[in-house]
């Protein structure tokens, strides 16, 4: 369970997020949206300590990421993330991509994390791809190995960075597919995303930043058929056309 | 204009002896240079402030010095820092080694930062720390990049030792030197003396050549 208690950022005069509250729990896939700038990416990037913010507190289990003792390597073991440019070792083979963490960090045997990561190339559905090079995959293909990457450290949390705005139009759904899977299996997800099919599938809630504010939240329902505040009903015309 | 090329053949493992000289000092400061510019340029990087102004003085002092300058200060501080003398050799190589430290650091700074920061992002949400990140992703990465800068680098190295001369190392060209005070062959020696210098630096650029067209490929 994640929770954001009263989160705020600056870079320099800019204030990045302003206020935030928002309490993620176990088996929850919430989806956050909003026009760019808004500081979607970096609250996301805050929850594991990828980004500093200064005043307000992230508890992630319990753990707070404020206190100084924290272990944000320990921490960041039980989140996986994924990134909008897919961000894998260009020079590392796809399997190795998979199983170079759960080698190094969790001291795993390199038979045990290469059977694993087969059957995680299984369930994104390109098992035979592992021996090839980041480079000659498409970019759906690499997002899917991002996606097993994250997972070979069994995480109980994962968070997506907008991890189809990089990709062209037919490859988003091989993604999508991945990650509707992915929250029907029951992990607990945040994601950033203006896909609004895959919020309407399976997001338990849905919120609208702008400004560094969350200005509205709801589920699919009440978000998309009734939203309040003019930002998210401009937001939702221009992305719904 | 007549040559007496047996002035080179007479004298040909004195002359071999300095060119080993002179390889050892390269090899050592390039290797030394390598290690501390790598720690220099991350250094560079840093978000710490007590990292960052040392590292960034170091270079700084070291970059606007010239060599034969830097060369001397060690010769003659050394000694007084530690109390007895250590030797040209010695002193040598550790003006080699501090001086091309703070040239491979800028190109190391370089070549980090020509790695996305993406990259560094990655290897921390799978819980590896900075120094593991460092090692398994970022410096391979960056070394490709930056090795066409490295090699060049070397072979500036390479160069630059024939100014130990200054301190009476007996590397290549001062065993030239040495050789022409005694048998006044000036013209055959420091023509072989060129030779080899060519020889060894341009097959040195050929290597970095065919680097540098691997990496268009990949």
């Amino acid at each position: 369970m994640i929770e954001i208690i009263n989160v705020s950022k600056w870079f320099g005069e800019h204030k990045v997020l302003d206020n935030v509250n928002e309490t993620i729990n176990k088996g929850q896939v919430v989806v956050i949206c909003g026009p760019s700038g808004s500081g979607k990416s970096t609250l996301l990037k805050s929850l594991n300590g990828l980004e500093p913010f200064q005043e307000g507190d992230i508890r992630v289990d319990g753990i707070s990421l404020k206190d100084p003792k924290t272990n944000f390597i320990m921490l960041r073991q039980k989140m996986g993330m994924v990134f909008q440019r897919f961000e894998l070792y260009p020079h590392l083979k796809v399997l190795e991509n998979i199983t170079i963490a759960p080698i190094k960090v969790l001291n795993q045997s390199k038979s045990k994390a290469g059977q694993k990561a087969m059957e995680l190339l299984e369930r994104v559905g390109i098992p035979e791809q592992a021996e090839k090079y980041p480079g000659n995959l498409s970019g759906g293909q690499q997002q899917r190995v991002a996606i097993a990457r994250a997972l070979a450290m069994e995480p109980d949390i994962m968070l997506f960075d907008e991890p189809t705005s990089a990709l062209d139009p037919e490859m988003i759904k091989e993604v999508l597919d991945v990650m509707v899977d992915l929250a029907k299996s029951g992990m607990t997800m945040a994601v950033v995303t203006h896909e609004m099919g895959f919020a309407k599938e399976v997001a338990d809630e849905i919120i609208f930043m702008d400004e560094g504010r969350i200005v509205e939240r709801g589920t699919d329902k009440s978000f998309f058929e009734n939203p309040e505040s003019e930002r998210a009903k401009e937001f939702l015309r221009k992305i719904l056309i | 204009m007549n040559f007496e090329w047996q002035v080179i053949s007479n004298n040909f493992f004195f002359l071999m002896g300095g060119l080993v000289t002179t390889l050892e000092l390269a090899l050592i400061a390039i290797a030394g240079g390598l290690v501390l510019g790598t720690l220099v340029g991350m250094g560079r990087l840093s978000k710490l402030k007590s990292i960052y102004y040392p590292s960034t003085l170091f270079v700084n002092l070291m970059r606007t010095q010239p060599l034969i300058l830097v060369i001397f200060w060690f010769y003659f501080l050394m000694p007084l820092i530690l109390g007895r003398p250590i030797g040209g050799f010695t002193s040598a190589v550790i003006a080699f080694t501090v001086f091309e430290a703070s040239y491979f650091a800028e190109i190391i700074r370089a070549g980090i930062q020509s790695i996305s920061k993406g990259q560094i992002d990655a290897a921390y949400s799978t819980g590896f720390t900075y120094w593991q990140a460092m090692r398994y992703f970022i410096i391979p990465q960056a070394l490709k990049n930056m090795m066409p800068s490295l090699i060049t680098q070397a072979v500036v190295v390479f160069q630059d030792t024939s100014l130990a001369y200054v301190i009476g190392l007996r590397e290549f060209l001062r065993s030239a030197n040495v050789v022409d005070a005694r048998e006044m062959r000036s013209v055959e020696l420091y023509l072989f003396v060129g030779l080899v210098y060519f020889i060894v630096c341009f097959s040195m650029s050929r290597v970095c050549k065919k680097l540098e067209l691997k990496k268009e490929n990949a």
